[in-house]
């Protein structure tokens, strides 16, 4: 059951915006509030946090934008390609990170979970995430409670 | 030296050992392990002279694996590279005989600066 509080939209903000810079190496862009996202093919990654509050962490993105992401970690020739594997480990552990940070920060959340990867079904709700703009495309992040 | 790097994540594995080059630590040998429990077995075979290694892993936790290795009476230095580091995180390793730890995102800077009284 959770009692906490739920990660403060500002604080997931910041873990990432640490994350672009630290490891990713990329200016952090919030995406434009007048453009529409668009997501194709994608993977979703996903943590989950357990104490006070109890949900998870969600990363959204096309598998082009995550094959880059993972790209940007490794320092990787874009010319390289790189297995799967190597793709979902890279933005698991973007959200490990992630979670890391926002787990510190909350207090009374005893534990992070394992990144877990699969293939996106279907897109989130704009409406329900943080966006990022990755070179012009999105990466959409949400913060999901436990259903009561 | 020789240095066993532990994550579960092969990627991240790869970033450490990256960053231990910018620091300025080229020329070690390098051991990678995947888990807590795949660490503790290299420790006993490699005898790496530093271990690197994450927290939160699957099959043994890192902070077992540092446990595990104290219990049974081997001293190897041993740190932490992990995403968690709260003081309560800090505190705890440091009990259990870690000399550092360093919290991800990390730069080539921590790494020399935790590093160096290791290796020198």
């Amino acid at each position: 059951m959770t009692t906490g509080t739920a990660p403060d939209p500002a604080l997931v903000h910041a873990a990432f915006e640490q994350v672009w810079g630290s490891m990713l190496f990329t200016a952090f862009e919030p995406w434009p509030a007048d453009a529409v996202p668009e997501l194709g093919p994608g993977v979703q990654a996903q943590i989950e946090l357990r104490g006070d509050w109890n949900g998870r962490i969600i990363l959204t993105c096309d598998t082009e934008v995550a094959t880059q992401i993972a790209g940007a970690m490794l320092g990787a020739p874009a010319e390289e390609v790189l297995p799967d594997d190597d793709v979902h480990d890279a933005v698991g552990e973007v959200l490990n990170v992630v979670g890391g940070s926002v787990k510190g920060a909350l207090g009374g959340v005893m534990s992070l979970g394992l990144p877990g990867v699969t293939e996106a079904t279907s897109p989130p709700s704009p409406d329900s995430s943080i966006i990022i703009s990755w070179y012009g495309a999105p990466v959409f992040v949400e913060v999901v409670p436990d259903a009561a | 030296m020789k240095i066993l790097v532990a994550d579960d994540s092969r990627v991240m594995r790869q970033i450490v050992i990256r960053t231990l080059r910018q620091a300025g630590f080229s020329g070690h040998d390098i051991v990678e392990a995947e888990d807590g429990a795949d660490g503790f077995s290299k420790v006993q075979t490699e005898k790496p002279d530093l271990v690197l290694s994450d927290w939160n892993m699957p099959n043994k936790t890192g902070i077992d694996f540092l446990r595990d290795l104290r219990g049974s009476g081997n001293q190897t230095p041993f740190g932490f590279v992990t995403s968690e580091g709260s003081e309560e995180m800090r505190s705890i390793a440091s009990d259990a005989g870690a000399l550092f730890l360093i919290a991800k995102p990390f730069t080539a800077e921590v790494f020399e600066e935790a590093l160096t009284p290791v290796l020198g």
